[in-house]
């Protein structure tokens, strides 16, 4: 594919994703944060977030299986993951997150595995979606071209 | 003449090294904690952005423990509420409690009753995840804010505000204020505050309705500027209360009168180097400058010639010196010169500083060092800027003149970025701009600062009087000396100076102008006599140095010899308000130096007359530079004429047209920047008050020598150093005197 296209295909990928709400203005400041002394600044973050998320996810599979079940860990965890996943602007992450932190509260453990469950797959769209997104940048260095700004 | 590269160098390596600290809220420190890594790198990668030095922590006890080594190493927390090993809001109490730091809180969680407890605990602001670069870029407000509210926690401890729970509280939330009557912590917390704070009296606000109980601490001239000096003894960067306290050793005084005073005094320096880098990279020194500074008889400065030339507004000067000095006295004497007029000078300083180049000249004084006043003066007669000390840390390696250290020159930068710099103006030290032709300076700081018209403002001005030491005020800037002018900059002329020293006086002006033109050191003393100058640094031109305690006045001037001139600083110690002029001719045309006042009007072309007190020295305006207002005040000195033969043209005086009238101050004009070297005297023709040691200068030291010159004129001394002229201000090309 030529550089142009990719480009193209770079914009309207990005764009998608925010409009759909699967990432949003977060992620703009992160790569606007990103310059030439940090080049890898959102690879990097994105990276940590994935780390930091799948423990917490299997944390909080754990947790939740348990036969009594220590809300306020699992609170604490998904409070964690709501923090990390808004602070890369994974929004729909987000959302589900605090829809869990109510059912938590309520100590509704069955209201909380439905959450986990949705947590866990959002978490996997935005992962897949993010890797996507960097395999395409990495298209567009290889051409020779530079990654459109999306702000 | 040469260039002078050296100070040029000096200049710019003065710069780097001197730059950081002074400019807050670049650099601003900043401890994030946070246990999520993913929002820790994201924050830190911001807070880089905003040019602060961020230190990370992912864990609370780690914090608290960085914290409890060095309290010092932070402005300003930024914390986490939910982390495991200790609660974000315990953390925040502990913090407030034992280093009384800003913290701001963060989560992801804004709930109502969170921020809630984050405000009753203490926290002066809330963010929630995900934060923004915007929200960070202000934050620094916090750290400022705090320091000005320390000082008014009294009023405000009992104000309970309720219903700020009500929504995010992004907004400084004293401790004092929380609302909070059922939270163990908020309550504890505000107790110790209110009770900390109820003893300090030491109030230098104009209304200080809630400590009517306590007797209140007078900060007067000479208590401030011990106050200074043991500022700059511990480094403004270290100076706690209790070891100022110690070091001060005045019976009755407390530990929270010190604290007090000396947020006091961080903040006014603080916005002094504010207006200072304001006016970085005004590059024309001098010309820029309002030339009409008038600098109000006995050294008040002329605030609206301030405002006018723009760099201080009058009403920050009035009321920075205000804040710091409880009641103007013009003491001469002191070097803290009286501390109207060194805050005036200072102010100035910060003006002059700016000038040009911002000069932080005014900062460097301050920073740190607090500007001691001039202590130097007093030694010497002059108050000599006790800035120096103020310079101090700047200077630190400079001989420590008192005023030499003073006035490194100081690159603008300088912003110190503690608050603390900035030229202080010590109460104590000040130079009293309004003296000395502060007035000058400040405006045109150019003195110096610009290098080319070092102006020493007066401070030194200020000085002279009487008592008054006058310090130019410069000290930083001020005089002109631009000091720092240091002169910073590179190639320009350097006043020096002053810095503080400027001046004047006593300062040793260290004027020297870098580089450019010759500055004239004031350092310390610019000009003044007395002390030295220093000038000579940067390679410019340079002014002088005072020496001798120069008092410039008389003596220099002629000296300076080589082309430029330096002019003596003129100090323009009006002291008797009649200014004279002192004319310190540079010396190559003429050597008469001046000294005895002359008022010699302006050679044309040559001779810059640097005001004196007494004298006003013309500087080399050409030809009628200096109109003598008469006494006291300053004379004036038309620049544009001046023009002291420097083929520069640019005179020194302030540039052109710089209107010294110092009454007291003296004027220390010099302008001329130097050329070449760095003259610290103004430039040619310019008078250099006495002393002016300038490297490739020839200036007649003892010609200046002293001080001789006036020593009969009360507060001029110019020997006193205080000659507001702190060095030679050049302007314009001709020498200048470059203080450094």
């Amino acid at each position: 594919m030529d550089l142009g296209s990719l480009q193209r295909r770079y914009i309207d990928f990005t764009s998608a994703l925010l409009r759909e709400g699967i990432l949003d203005g977060q992620f703009t400041q992160l790569q606007q944060l990103q310059d030439e002394s940090n080049p890898d600044f959102v690879l990097e973050v994105v990276t940590l977030f994935f780390e930091d998320s799948e423990k917490l996810l299997n944390e909080l599979s754990r947790t939740l299986e348990q036969q009594v079940v220590d809300f306020k860990k699992v609170d604490a965890h998904v409070h964690q993951l709501k923090g990390s996943s808004a602070s890369i602007g994974a929004q729909k992450v987000k959302d589900v997150c605090m829809a869990f932190r109510n059912y938590c509260e309520e100590m509704n453990q069955e209201g909380c595995l439905n959450c986990l469950r949705q947590v866990k797959d959002q978490y996997l769209l935005v992962k897949n979606k993010l890797e996507t997104l960097f395999m395409l940048e990495q298209q567009i260095l290889a051409a020779g071209g530079s990654i459109p700004m999306m702000w | 003449m040469p260039d002078m590269s050296v100070g040029t160098s000096y200049a710019s390596s003065k710069m780097e090294s001197d730059r950081a600290p002074d400019k807050f809220p670049v650099g601003m420190k900043v401890l994030l904690v946070d246990d999520d890594l993913t929002c820790l790198t994201v924050v830190k990668r911001m807070l880089l952005n905003c040019q602060y030095d961020v230190t990370t922590c992912s864990e609370a006890t780690k914090a608290l423990s960085l914290l409890r080594e060095n309290k010092h190493a932070f402005d300003l927390i930024i914390s986490d509420v939910h982390m495991p090993d200790m609660d974000g809001f315990r953390l925040l109490e502990l913090v407030g409690l034992e280093m009384d730091l800003p913290v701001i809180m963060m989560s992801v969680d804004t709930r109502v009753n969170v921020v809630m407890k984050g405000v009753s605990h203490g926290a002066c602001d809330f963010l929630s995840k995900p934060v923004r670069m915007e929200e960070l870029q202000n934050i620094w407000q916090h750290v400022v804010r705090r320091k000005l509210l320390d000082n008014k926690e009294n009023e405000h401890s009992s104000s309970m505000e309720e219903g700020d729970g009500c929504r995010q509280v992004n907004d400084d939330s004293e401790y004092a204020s929380t609302v909070n009557d059922g939270i163990d912590g908020s309550w504890r917390y505000q107790k110790k505050k209110r009770d900390t704070k109820d003893d300090d009296d030491a109030d230098l606000d104009n209304a200080d309705p809630s400590s009517s109980k306590k007797p209140r601490v007078v900060w007067s001239v000479e208590l401030h500027q011990q106050f200074v000096n043991a500022v700059n003894q511990l480094g403004i960067d270290k100076a706690v209360p209790k070891r100022i306290l110690e070091l001060m050793n005045v019976p009755g005084l407390t530990r929270e009168n010190v604290a007090s005073h000396l947020q006091k005094f961080r903040l006014y320096l603080k916005r002094l180097s504010g207006v200072a880098h304001h006016h970085t990279g005004l590059n024309n020194p001098l010309c820029g400058v309002s030339s009409n500074v008038k600098v109000g008889q006995l050294g008040r400065l002329d605030f609206q010639a301030l405002a006018a030339s723009g760099q201080i507004p009058p009403q920050t000067l009035a009321a920075l010196q205000d804040e710091l000095l409880d009641c103007p006295s013009h003491s001469l004497g002191m070097p803290a010169v009286n501390q109207p007029v060194i805050q005036q000078s200072s102010i100035q300083g910060t003006n002059c500083v700016t000038f040009e180049r911002g000069i932080a000249f005014g900062h460097p004084l301050l920073k740190g060092q607090a500007i001691s006043s001039f202590p130097v003066w007093s030694s010497n007669n002059i108050g000599a800027v006790g800035a120096s000390s103020n310079l101090r840390e700047m200077n630190s390696s400079h001989n420590n003149n008192m005023l030499m250290t003073m006035l490194k020159p100081r690159d603008p930068h300088t912003v110190p970025s503690e608050p603390n710099h900035a030229i202080n103006v010590q109460p104590s030290c000040l130079v009293t701009p309004t003296k000395s032709s502060n007035t000058f300076q400040a405006q045109r700081n150019s003195i110096i600062l610009n290098q080319d018209s070092i102006l020493v403002p007066s401070q030194s001005s200020s000085n002279f009087q009487a008592g008054n030491t006058v310090l130019p005020v410069i000290q930083d800037s001020v005089a002109i000396t631009s000091q720092s002018s240091a002169s910073l900059k590179a190639g320009n002329n350097a006043f020096s100076v002053n810095h503080r020293s400027t001046m004047f006086p006593s300062q040793p002006l260290t004027g020297i102008s870098l580089g450019n033109g010759p500055g004239i050191l004031n350092q310390t003393s610019i000009v003044l006599p007395s002390q030295q100058l220093n000038s000579s640094e940067a390679g410019n031109n340079c002014i002088l140095l005072n020496q001798n305690p120069m008092s410039v006045p008389s003596q220099l001037l002629s000296t300076f010899q080589m082309e430029k001139n330096i002019i003596p600083v003129n100090h323009k110690t009006s002291l008797s308000n009649d200014s004279s002029f002192v004319n310190y001719n540079r010396l190559p045309a003429r050597p008469n130096n001046i000294p005895s006042i002359m008022e010699q009007t302006l050679d044309g072309g040559s001779d810059n007359l640097c005001a004196i007190n007494s004298y006003s020295v013309p500087v080399s305006v050409s030809s009628e530079v200096l109109s003598n207002t008469g006494n006291v005040a300053g004379w004036q000195l038309h620049p544009p004429d001046v023009n002291i033969g420097h083929p520069n043209g640019s005179l020194g005086l302030g540039p052109n047209s710089c209107n010294i009238q110092a009454t007291d101050a003296l004027l220390g004009i010099l302008p001329d920047r130097g050329q070449g070297k760095g003259l610290g005297f103004v430039g040619k023709g310019t008078c250099l008050p006495s002393r002016f040691a300038v490297d490739d200068i020839e200036y007649p030291n003892n010609d200046l020598a002293n001080t001789s010159a006036y020593s009969g004129d009360d507060g001029y001394i110019l020997n006193q150093d205080i000659c507001g002229i702190n060095g030679v201000v050049q302007s314009g090309p001709c020498a200048t005197t470059g203080f450094k």
